[in-house]
């Protein structure tokens, strides 16, 4: 019997989806390109700034409208590689989806970027319109450029990393919160281990979790996570091990939690008990939120420098994907987000963001009156300026988001005291040859 | 004559035919639900077969070699497979044991005619209910619950049981532990009905007979109860055994697709699941599902002739 049904339902189903499918070709006239957009994301940060700075109208949290194009977005969750699963699915299926349905436009972080710039899935953006680079930081055009050269999307932001700290645990542990100060004593990760010790002796954590410095050191390696076929763990990577292992053992963090875990998260409520936390401006406006919850938190009592190594963690790319039936919105959308004057300030003024014309976020650094007030009026734009030049885009693979997730999940275990280091390395491993049959492991 | 053959035909008309063609429908979708992805499962599990970023590598014949890497021995000196086959194992025993304890003491109470226990509807709903909920809700609900900065740890600071957080998810026995829990709250209600449907199926007569004769609950229970359980037991039990083995929801959910810790919570089709992540690697996973298929005939062939041998 309940085979019975989940055949009728099946059917039936079946069924609705065609009527959908005629649905939606009923428009009035053929028109030369799509009247729908489809935008791939893994979160909905970019999907609000296009509602806010492009679309027309925003219809629900998955539909908005410019002109007669409804742009729809499709999100899954970046954990465990499922929105590169669903992604890579809708790519492979592209050349026989209907219009309509067709991805057109699709959103990569640094991670994992490599894979579908070098692929036939995304296509030459200067070939639709997008030629002008001269105000993007020059990182953002490499990252989204295949081995030769040709140019496949554009990012919005620019994400150089940097410490944020809580300032009214500065002040206790260095006896001041003054930025430029604050950089003086933590310019190293010899000064660095230092303050650990003091900011633990006076009840305080240096950071949350010891994941937390884990793309500081990932972002300074030397070679990439697969050299020639094999999995290489870069000396960096082992100097991480060492210092997270040195900060388990020593007290200097809470717990050995994930970057993303609860537990690591409850440390930015004001009654958190840490003082360094890392991250590009995405980070503190997009993923501190318990810092700006309006009782528990702690807003205004944040400030940023460079902290001990220049970095730059994520950001995130608009790849135009082949075979899109929307060439001239796509093209539309990649310019007015990196050189419509507008739209940057407004996504630096408003937003807090870092954005990927070089001439605003200059305007921004030089005004003396702009301030961030989540950092208690500093001008982060500054300080982010200086950071970008450091910016390297080096060393990348197709397989950085399993393996920079990988290490990071067994190596906890370790930090946790449920393996042994030994064992920690083994599951690791075992995991890239699980999620990479392509990586010979030894 | 011709009247004759006529008649004696119309008598031997064959009510069978209609039972075969009654029972098409089934076949049909078992063909081709069923055996078609379970022969080309077994027929993918011969080659080399995943994805590389977005390039498809294979089909390439590569005969037993999946086979003989599922074997192989890792960095940390064992199989994984057998890992995670004794994983599933202990976690199906720490849930199915005192599911079916629990589950044939309440079948027993809510049946016996000497007790006859009041509201019974009311607690048999009760107990049916965490079958409702999804696994993977529920399994949420324990992840958070747990979690060092939850509820549970802020209950046992805030009475002083314990300084630190207890890191209830780190440690295998307490992830363990909390599946083996989960499940037993999901099934045990629905074990329950099952029995109690087998018992209430048991002619009264016998019970009375066997009171009238002396003889006290225990000796009904294993002279009577029992044995004339026995057909409505196996198929708990192996309906049971076959949903252990194919244990995923729950732990997936709970270790965060993990199977935390140091590995001990992943079951095999957790692993199995690992092997289409982004890379898509049919022939590996072949090679898991052919195992599992032969795992779960064994195991169900020898439960089977164990306990229907006199």
């Amino acid at each position: 019997m309940k085979k019975l049904l989940s055949i009728l339902l099946a059917i039936l189903m079946v069924f609705t989806l065609a009527a959908c499918g005629n649905g939606g070709n009923g428009g009035e006239e053929p028109a030369e390109e799509g009247k729908v957009l489809n935008l791939w994301t893994w979160n909905d940060e970019f999907w609000g700034f296009l509602c806010d700075y492009y679309a027309d109208e925003v219809i629900d949290e998955f539909t908005a409208t410019k002109g007669d194009v409804t742009i729809k977005r499709t999100t899954y969750i970046s954990d465990n590689m499922a929105y590169q699963d669903a992604l890579d699915a809708a790519l492979l299926a592209q050349a026989d989806a209907p219009a309509d349905e067709k991805v057109d436009m699709f959103l990569a972080e640094a991670d994992y970027i490599i894979k579908y710039t070098n692929s036939d899935a995304t296509m030459d953006v200067t070939s639709i319109g997008v030629t002008d680079f001269s105000n993007t930081y020059k990182y953002t055009v490499e990252a989204a450029s295949d081995a030769n050269g040709v140019v496949k999307g554009v990012s919005f932001q620019c994400c150089p990393s940097a410490l944020i700290y809580r300032r009214s645990i500065a002040k206790e542990v260095l006896g001041t919160d003054d930025p430029a100060e604050v950089q003086a004593a933590l310019d190293s990760w010899e000064k660095f281990d230092e303050v650990a010790a003091i900011a633990k002796e006076k009840g305080y954590y240096m950071v949350p979790t010891p994941l937390e410095t884990y793309r500081t050191f990932s972002n300074n390696t030397t070679s990439g996570w697969v050299v020639d076929g094999k999995l290489n763990i870069d000396p960096a990577i082992q100097n991480w091990m060492d210092q997270a292992e040195k900060y388990m053992a020593e007290g200097y963090a809470p717990f050995a939690a994930g970057i993303w875990d609860a537990e690591k998260n409850d440390q930015m409520f004001a009654d958190g008990k840490t003082m360094c936390f890392f991250g590009p401006a995405w980070y503190f406006n997009f993923c501190m939120g318990n810092a700006q919850d309006p009782e528990r938190g702690c807003y205004g009592d944040w400030a940023i420098c460079q902290g001990p190594q220049a970095h730059f963690w994520g950001g995130t790319w608009m790849l135009a994907a082949t075979g899109t039936d929307n060439p001239t919105m796509v093209a539309d959308i990649m310019n007015t987000f990196i050189n419509d004057e507008e739209v940057c300030s407004k996504l630096v003024s408003e937003k807090a963001q870092f954005s990927n014309n070089q001439a605003v976020n200059n305007k921004f650094a030089a005004d003396e009156s702009y301030g961030n007030d989540f950092l208690g009026g500093q001008n982060d734009t500054a300080v982010f300026a200086e950071l970008a030049k450091y910016i390297k885009f080096q060393n990348v693979t197709p397989y950085d988001q399993g393996c920079n997730e990988g290490i990071q999940n067994a190596y906890r275990e370790f930090l946790n005291g449920t393996v042994t280091k030994e064992e920690a390395l083994a599951n690791f491993k075992d995991s890239i040859k699980t999620t990479y049959p392509g990586i010979t492991v030894e | 004559m011709e009247k004759m053959k006529k008649l004696s035909k119309t008598k031997s008309i064959s009510y069978a035919k209609w039972g075969y063609i009654f029972i098409i429908p089934f076949f049909v979708v078992y063909l081709i639900f069923t055996l078609y992805p379970q022969l080309l499962t077994i027929y993918n599990s011969f080659f080399e077969y995943y994805r590389d970023g977005l390039n498809v590598i294979g089909p390439n014949f590569v005969g037993l070699r999946n086979y003989k890497e599922l074997f192989t021995i890792n960095n940390a000196g064992y199989v994984p497979i057998v890992k995670y086959s004794l994983n599933t194992l202990i976690l199906w025993i720490i849930g199915a044991v005192p599911q079916f304890l629990i589950a044939m003491l309440l079948a027993l109470f809510f049946t016996s005619t000497r007790l006859n226990i009041k509201g019974q509807q009311f607690f048999k709903t009760v107990i049916y209910m965490p079958n409702l909920i999804m696994a993977s809700a529920f399994s949420m609900l324990f992840f958070a619950l747990f979690s060092q900065v939850g509820p549970i740890n802020q209950l046992l600071q805030s009475w002083g049981a314990v300084n630190e957080p207890i890191n209830f998810l780190g440690m295998t026995i307490s992830v363990r532990g909390l599946i083996g829990l989960m499940n037993f709250l999901m099934w045990f209600g629905n074990t329950t009905i099952l029995l109690m449907a087998g018992i209430q199926g048991i002619d009264e007569s016998m019970f009375e007979s066997a009171r009238l004769d002396g003889s006290n609950s225990t000796q009904v229970f294993f002279n009577i109860t029992m044995p004339l359980l026995m057909p409505i037991f196996i198929y708990v039990f192996i309906t049971s055994m076959i949903g252990g083995i194919q244990m995923f929801d729950v732990p997936q959910v709970l270790t965060n697709g993990k199977g935390t810790p140091n590995l001990t919570s992943t079951t095999l089709i957790m692993y199995l699941n690992n092997f289409l992540g982004v890379s898509k690697n049919f022939g590996m996973a072949g090679a898991v599902s052919v195992l599992l298929f032969i795992i779960t005939a064994v195991l169900s062939a020898f439960v089977f002739k164990t306990i229907t041998r006199k």
